[in-house]
């Protein structure tokens, strides 16, 4: 018998599979008398269970409803009238545009999926933002201090179910709103300040295709934009705070946004 | 519901199961399975009846998953990263995984997409080197390469994994 020279090669084509049926005895063969390949088989072997066993536990997790309804249901129709099925929905697009110095912002895992909606939103946030929000003079064109009123315009013209979420925990106040034009429907933005004069803005508007969240900064060191959105609404926030302090403001004002959605 | 429905359901527990090994955050890989179904139902004329959908799907995924990357590389340092990656990392999930199980994790995440499409497309999902290479548009020696240079290199990453994790018992 004449043994045929075999590589590292083919302890890849053993492990996957590949190696014809009739070579196999010969490369245990070889293997045997190569104690360096033989150990460099075994763990890739290892390697290989281990992967299979970490991820082995997916397949028996159920399938989200929002994937196996996108099958039993079809695709969401492309033409959506803007409030058409939305009467509970929150808000469409919740955008905090931060403004303080210093795009701490390094992207880390960053495989996100990026559908060019949220891009456009996330972009409109933080254009909002960088024309409002750091316009000391001009900031909003109805002033915090009588909410209720406030909400209600903004909610009316933007025909979302909007509230202006308490931010006081996050050291943020309140300066008031204003409409924006959008796309589809007005937009709104609401600003907030906090003691040391940062201002966070955030912006909603009722659009939104799909169910996605994710980050988005423009440019280094410009404001971060973190959204949501959803079939028929969303909401994202944005800002250049720290990323950290940005993520906790964007889940209290998340919550209570929901909160209010859910209460109505 | 008819038949190519059913096949397609059937599918989603390994297209989720790749998907997480390709992005890790729950949320994502979710999203890219839902985007994946999505393109897959407006073209269900390209599937013909009576073949296994499997390799279909893998491949729509797969295109979307590229996209995604370019997508993302273009944006270069500003990419684009989840809330649910960056506000809770370990994630809780992942703080109950063993050492053994992050590390795993944290090795596939270090090597390059590429890479690590390559060998869970063989080693996981049990793809022969002709359907993935297929599903991955490359030649087979391409994909023979990506695997043995993955391998090696998920070795390499889970061994420095666990010197570091023998220094610190070793510290204590």
């Amino acid at each position: 018998m004449t043994q045929r020279e075999y590589t590292i090669r083919d302890i890849h084509l053993a492990l996957d599979g590949e190696m014809p049926a009739e070579e196999r005895a010969d490369f245990e063969a070889w293997l045997e008398a190569n104690p360096e390949m033989k150990a460099k088989n075994a763990r890739f072997t290892d390697d290989a269970r281990r992967l299979r066993e970490v991820f082995a536990g997916v397949l028996k997790e159920p399938a989200p409803e929002r994937l196996t309804e996108m099958v039993t249901e079809g695709p969401p129709r492309i033409a959506r009238s803007w409030l058409a099925g939305r009467q509970s929905a929150v808000a469409a697009a919740v955008i905090f545009a931060a403004g303080i110095a210093g795009g701490y912002f390094a992207g880390s895992s960053g495989l996100r999926m990026q559908a060019e909606a949220e891009n456009e939103l996330a972009e409109k946030a933080i254009g909002a933002y960088v024309t409002y929000a750091v316009d000391r003079g001009h900031t909003v064109e109805v002033g915090g201090t009588d909410k209720p009123y406030l909400e209600g315009w903004l909610s009316k013209r933007t025909g979302l179910k909007l509230v202006a979420p308490d931010l006081a925990n996050e050291g943020f106040e309140l300066l008031g709103g204003r409409l924006l034009p959008g796309a589809e429907s007005p937009a709104a933005l609401l600003v907030y300040k906090d003691q040391a004069g940062n201002q966070i803005s955030i912006y909603m508007v009722a659009e939104g295709e799909k169910k996605t969240r994710g980050t988005y900064t423009e440019k280094a060191g410009g404001p971060t934009a973190i959204y949501w959105l959803d079939k028929d609404y969303g909401c994202a926030i944005v800002g250049s705070l720290p990323q950290e302090r940005l993520t906790e403001v964007a889940k209290s004002a998340w919550k209570q946004l929901v909160a209010a959605g859910a209460a109505s | 519901m008819d038949e190519k429905k059913t096949a397609i359901l059937a599918e989603i527990p390994r297209l989720r199961r790749y998907a997480r090994a390709l992005l890790r955050d729950k949320d994502a890989a979710d999203d890219l399975v839902q985007d994946s179904l999505e393109r897959a139902l407006t073209r269900l004329d390209n599937w013909r009846t009576g073949e296994n959908p499997r390799r279909w799907l893998f491949t729509i995924m797969h295109h979307l998953f590229v996209d995604q990357m370019r997508k993302v590389s273009r944006r270069g340092g500003n990419a684009t990263v989840p809330v649910e990656a960056a506000e809770n990392l370990p994630s809780a999930a992942t703080q109950q995984d063993s050492f053994a199980v992050r590390d795993i994790l944290d090795a596939l995440e270090a090597i390059s997409p590429e890479r690590r499409a390559a060998i869970m497309m063989v080693a996981v999902e049990g793809f022969s080197y002709a359907e993935a290479a297929n599903i991955l548009g490359i030649p087979a020696g391409t994909l023979m390469s990506r695997i043995a240079r993955g391998r090696e290199e998920l070795r390499g990453l889970l061994d420095d994994a666990a010197r570091r994790r023998t220094f610190r018992i070793v510290e204590r």
